[in-house]
């Protein structure tokens, strides 16, 4: 079940105060980092929803965004439509791919499940790749953003781009928010907990999770058309599925099902992996390394490891003040 | 190492000028220095470090090093970063052809010139060609347009074709495909393998096998230069069916690990170690004295040669981006792959090519050059600058 | 294109099939005893091929290919102790996560222990020729991966099956618990099969080094289709890896007869079929 505690809130708030500081101090390659970690972390969050609180751990999450980035370039450089429409075309377009790769996919579970995404992300990948009317590897140029001059922004300055970004995270957060304690997300926490139990109680397996499977596609596809922006440029490289293993690792460094905890989780390992680079060209090793620690001790990534201590102080001193009142009798 | 400056040792003590001051040129270097081209971006940086310390010493030159990761995206914030952050003069570098492709839009915009040290891709130096925009290493087309005509004039009259399905594999077997026809010969036969994931070319040998053709063409790089090499041998199909291609199939940076399997292949390429000449001889020697006898490759070869050029250009007295990216243009001299120049109408380099067979030299393997052909020089192909 | 060409096509599939049968079955019988896929498989068989490389170099190809699965058994050895061993209890995520932390880390690992240009493995000169075969001749050296495959399938099918501890492993992979209570010592199994399964795979490294490449990365390029493999064939079960290991190695020698372009997708495809249809497989070790 997900409840947004006030911690949770918390966090959120902290973020979007951190984001918007560093935002206004950091130099050119600062802001290109806050955008990178922005935009990733709508892809985990997105990941979150489907893994966190639906057990479907999918390696399909950034080819669907690359799915999003793709239809967004299309749009705009082959139909010549106007970025706004693009955008939310190719979050609808995501949205349907991703409806129905969670169809699809519903009967399996645990690996199998994992496997099938795996498939269908390698499928859209080798498309991409294979199609010349694509770009195919040598990708697309000539992408260009959304036009908020009317609102007097102008989103290719980099820091008005960046807060754009956190903009539409904090309403994808607040819309996933929504999703979970709707009766569609409240049935999906089921399914995962007992799915047998679920069937027993007449639910709709498939449809639960290939509906949320294509609300997360929504936000992928918004996500991927925003890093289509970023860079101006799009490869066939953005299907790869190492991107997937990623962001899978990610919402495990940050805290699978909290919401909040994947979103820090990225900040964390963006910043960790230019960290890391400046000193050696071996960053996979010390990646690798920390992924191992934090799976060892516990896998409740960051965020979720500071919400399961201060939960356990919490316990503790309900225990104690229980003990004191008990104490007399 | 990377992002805080290194001031290459160039510079002599006594004129002391560890200060960035307004004379330094600042050299943007985007290398893949992870990934599967590590050893490439490595093989690069080493050609353009003797460079500088060969031609750049007295000069204030100041390099910062960024990793492209090969990775277009990644590739595109980390020159954003070189060019609006640390504010270079000069960027260098570039080895897959994605990336050169990513970057060109915003490299012309900026006005910051752009020394390509590999990325092959024809585009570059054509219909997307700019005048920031220059390389230093070949053209997927440059190097097989002669190769045609030399395997015609060996007796070779049908040619079975196989490259990576990709843009580079096919404008490698293009180029070769269009000069061999028009001498008179025939490609009877291409297939494009899928890049990267094939690790067994069995099915693909066999086809070639039975095409009868005459002899094979191909393009590959790398580790999979490495196992169609190896394959092709153990099919023992080098005595009915020779095999030829691009010399990036037997480069001197990986040939070792094909062992005897790359005896007899016969390829063309801008350079080998073995080329003959004072200057080659010097380049070989002091690289080799660097890196544990390891002979240079054509991939170091690239990056000494821009090396080169960046020094004739600020000795020039070319120091800010549009004196550099000028004077770049019109650079010349005579390097390890004998005399070289840019062309003004493309940005890409002019060089004489070589065909060379891979023989053996007791236990080692060395490039043994056939013929010297032609320079080679790019026509224009779409570019207007 | 007449029979001697179709002929090498199905040897050549057979040939692919063996050694992806290799690398699979040690990873399935893992799973399916352990419940516990291990994503670093790739990383072993790397790592096999490295050392295999190695070693030959000094002492020639057959003290490689003897000295491999060893030193990846006991690099198996140390991982189970320090790593698999503590992730028992924690869920299947968990493990699966660490195994791709341990992807990364051996990658860099071998990058730095080996550098990053590729290493050589000749094919010994027993081995190097061909055999004729009517009208074609096909590499011997392919025989003997084709071979190896087939020892290592009728080996482990007799110890399954015939064997006191393979009938242990069948019963611990039917149901753990219950194998426990009877009095068999599943956790010394599970070390057995863990490093039997690393030596498996560290005997496919070495085996393939002369035929494909050494180099870094060639652990996550095999990753993939291993996964799928086994995947296809069913977890945890012997027949599972073999009709895998059949159908990839069949699917793609002949998609890249007639289709190149799609060779590629044609895989994920069937996979994607082969889930829809049987969401665990074939032929899985549990039940559907």
């Amino acid at each position: 079940m997900f409840y947004q505690t006030s911690l949770r809130s918390f966090t959120l708030i902290l973020f979007a105060l951190g984001s918007i500081y560093a935002a206004f101090t950091a130099e050119y390659f600062g802001l290109e980092i806050l955008t990178e970690i922005l935009i990733l972390a709508m892809v985990v969050l997105a990941l979150d929803l489907v893994a966190g609180f639906g057990g479907m751990v999918s390696l399909c999450h950034g080819a669907l965004a690359g799915v999003g980035a793709y239809s967004f370039a299309v749009l705009g450089t082959k139909f010549g439509l106007d970025p706004f429409i693009s955008m939310l075309i190719a979050a609808l377009v995501t949205g349907v791919i991703s409806w129905i790769i969670g169809a699809v996919c519903s009967k399996t579970h645990g690996i199998y499940f994992i496997m099938a995404t795996l498939a269908f992300g390698q499928m859209a990948y080798s498309f991409v790749f294979e199609s010349s009317y694509l770009g195919g590897d040598n990708g697309m140029a000539g992408i260009s953003r959304l036009d908020m001059s009317a609102l007097g922004i102008d989103l290719f300055d980099a820091r008005q781009f960046a807060l754009l970004c956190l903009a539409v995270l904090i309403i994808a957060y607040l819309f996933s928010w929504r999703i979970l304690t709707s009766g569609l997300g409240r049935s999906l926490v089921g399914l995962m907990h007992n799915e047998k139990r679920s069937r027993a109680l007449g639910q709709n397996i498939v449809q639960i999770k290939a509906h949320v499977f294509a609300l997360s596609g929504l936000i992928l596809g918004i996500a991927g058309a925003l890093s289509a922006q970023h860079i101006m440029f799009i490869s066939p490289n953005l299907l790869a599925w190492t991107h997937s293993g990623e962001a899978l690792v990610i919402v495990i460094l940050g805290g699978l099902g909290t919401l909040i905890g994947p979103i820090i989780g990225a900040a964390a390992f963006v910043l960790l992996k230019h960290e890391i680079s400046n000193y050696t060209d071996h960053w996979h090793l010390v990646v690798g390394a920390i992924l191992i620690i934090v799976v060892m001790s516990g896998a409740r990534g960051i965020y979720g490891e500071i919400e399961n201590r201060l939960a356990q102080k919490r316990r503790k001193s309900l225990v104690a003040s229980d003990v004191e009142l008990n104490k007399d009798r | 190492m990377k992002k805080t400056a290194i001031a290459a040792a160039i510079t002599l003590s006594a004129l002391n000028i560890s200060v960035a001051s307004a004379e330094t040129v600042k050299v943007g270097m985007l290398l893949p220095y992870s990934g599967v081209y590590a050893a490439l971006g490595n093989e690069i940086e080493a050609g353009f470090d003797l460079g500088l310390k060969e031609f750049g010493a007295g000069l204030d030159i100041e390099i910062v090093k960024e990793d492209s990761e090969a990775d277009p995206g990644k590739a595109l914030a980390k020159a954003r970063k070189l060019v609006l952050q640390d504010k270079v003069d000069v960027m260098s570098g570039i080895v897959s052809s994605a990336v050169a492709g990513a970057l060109r839009d915003f490299v012309h915009g900026a006005k910051v010139p752009l020394m390509i040290t590999n990325a092959g891709n024809d585009s570059v130096t054509g219909a997307s060609c700019s005048p920031y925009i220059s390389r230093f290493s070949f053209s997927n087309s440059q190097i097989n347009r002669p190769m045609g005509q030399w395997m015609y004039d060996q007796g070779i009259r049908k040619v079975f074709a196989m490259a990576p399905d990709y843009t580079a594999g096919h404008e490698m077997i293009d180029s070769f495909k269009q000069t061999f026809e028009a001498a008179g010969g025939q490609v009877i036969g291409t297939e494009y393998t899928p890049f990267r994931k094939t690790k067994d070319f069995g099915p693909y040998l066999a086809k070639a096998k039975t095409s009868g053709a005459d002899a094979v063409f191909t393009f590959y790089a790398g580790g999979e230069a490495i196992s169609f090499v190896k394959q092709y041998d153990s099919f023992g199909l080098k005595a009915d069916l020779p095999l030829y291609g691009s010399g990036f199939l037997t480069s001197p940076l990986y040939v070792k690990a094909e062992g005897s399997a790359a005896v007899g292949v016969k390829t063309v390429l801008h350079y080998v170690p073995t080329i003959d000449s004072e200057v080659n001889n010097k380049f070989v020697q002091e690289f080799q004295a660097l890196h544990e006898g390891r002979a240079p490759s054509e991939f170091a070869v690239a990056g000494y040669d821009a090396a080169h050029a960046l020094a004739l250009a600020i000795k020039g007295g070319a120091n800010d981006r549009a004196s550099i990216a000028s004077s770049i243009s019109k650079v010349s001299f005579t390097g390890p792959r004998g005399a070289v120049e840019i062309d003004p109408a493309t940005n890409n380099i002019v060089q004489p090519l070589y065909v060379y067979e891979t023989v053996a030299n007791g236990e080692a393997l060395t490039q043994k050059v056939l013929a010297q052909l032609p320079t080679e020089r790019d026509p224009a192909s779409g570019c207007s600058m | 294109m007449d029979l001697g060409f179709w002929i090498l096509q199905l040897l050549n599939a057979l040939q692919l099939s063996m050694l992806l049968f290799l690398l699979s079955v040690g990873l399935t019988v893992i799973f399916g005893l352990m419940h516990f896929v291990n994503l670093a498989h790739g990383a072993l068989y790397a790592f096999g091929a490295y050392v295999a490389a190695s070693v030959a170099s000094a002492m020639g190809y057959w003290a490689g290919v003897l000295v491999a699965p060893f030193a990846v058994a006991v690099l198996g050895l140390v991982l189970y102790q320090f790593l698999i061993k503590r992730m028992r209890s924690s869920g299947p995520m968990a493990q699966v996560l660490v195994t791709f932390g341990l992807i990364f880390a051996l990658l860099d690992i071998t990058r730095i222990v080996w550098g990053d240009l590729a290493l050589a493995l000749d094919v010994p000169e027993l081995l190097s020729g061909r055999i004729a075969i009517g009208s074609v001749e096909y590499p011997v050296y392919r025989f003997f991966v084709m071979a190896v495959g087939l020892t290592a399938l009728v080996v482990l099918h007799l110890t399954l099956t015939k064997t006191q501890i393979g009938a242990m492993i069948r019963a611990g992979v039917d149901n753990d618990k219950m194998a426990a209570c009877l009095g068999i010592n599943v956790e010394r199994l599970f070390f057995i099969v863990f490093c039997v399964g690393c030596a498996l795979a560290g005997v496919a490294g070495a085996v393939a080094a002369p035929l494909l490449s050494v180099v870094p990365e060639m652990g996550l390029d095999i990753l993939i289709p291993t996964l799928i493999v086994i995947v296809i064939g069913g977890l945890g079960s012997l027949k599972g890896a073999i009709a895998g290991s059949l159908i990839y190695g069949f699917v793609q020698t002949f998609g890249a007869v007639f289709a190149p372009q799609l060779a590629s997708v044609m895989i994920y495809v069937l996979l994607a079929g082969v889930l829809v249809t049987r969401p665990s497989g074939l032929f899985p070790a549990k039940g559907g």
